[in-house]
């Protein structure tokens, strides 16, 4: 049943560099994840931390 | 071992994403010179600040060309002195004790924040620009008055200060 289903795609893997599996929705979500990581991280550490006046210096 | 494409693509960001943190704080430590608060200050008695030479009278003292010191004592509820006046363009080391229990000392929007613990000098230099005003707060809950604990940091021009300090402030 689909066991057998499930079976076959590995052997398919091993052998051939064909991705079956596209998970594109899935790469789009995780790179707009990650601009938005990028895109903060700079403006809290570059721009609102270090752009503030009495920077600690010691 | 099969890893998809996708996966070796988001393990690499994930990895670039770690490296641009660490490369930032470094950049921040190396370059506009980030650092902690110091804990190299020694010990000093609570009990008796009106005995101690730095803190026996809270001021603000040049120290070296276009270096100063501020000498600042946190009580149950103020700062002394009130206000900090330093001058613009110039190096400032806070150092702060407290002679009751902890305070904080915040220099309300600035990177300027230490706790401070009484015995403790709590020791961090800052680089002023242009005349400014600051607010200074306490962030650490100490006691019925603590929302009242407030005082201020002015910065000055060079002329500013020179006027006020050699007209004798009456502290």
């Amino acid at each position: 049943m689909g066991r057998n289903e499930t079976a076959h795609a590995p052997a398919d893997d091993v052998s051939g560099d064909t991705e079956e599996f596209d998970p594109i929705g899935t790469l789009t979500l995780i790179g707009i994840y990650f601009t938005i990581l990028v895109l903060s991280w700079v403006y809290i550490y570059y721009i609102e931390f270090l752009g503030r006046d009495l920077v600690v210096v010691g | 071992m099969h890893i998809h494409a996708y996966e070796k693509l988001w393990l690499a960001a994930s990895v670039l994403l770690i490296l641009l943190l660490l490369g930032s704080v470094t950049y921040g430590a190396v370059g506009p010179g980030v650092a902690m608060v110091s804990d190299s200050e020694q010990p000093v008695d609570a009990t008796a600040l009106d005995e101690d030479e730095r803190f026996s009278e809270p001021r603000v003292e040049q120290v070296g060309e276009n270096e100063y010191a501020a000498y600042v004592v946190a009580f149950q509820f103020g700062f002394q002195p009130d206000p900090i006046v330093i001058p613009e363009d110039s190096t400032v080391t806070f150092y702060v004790t407290s002679r009751d229990v902890i305070h904080g000392f915040e220099v309300a929007g600035t990177n300027a924040n230490t706790m401070v613990v009484p015995g403790e000098v709590s020791e961090i230099t800052v680089e002023t620009d242009e005349p400014t005003e600051y607010g200074l707060i306490c962030n650490e809950y100490c006691g019925a008055g603590h929302h009242v604990m407030e005082g201020k940091v002015n910065v000055v021009s060079q002329a500013e200060y020179e006027n006020q300090t050699s007209g004798g402030d009456g502290e």
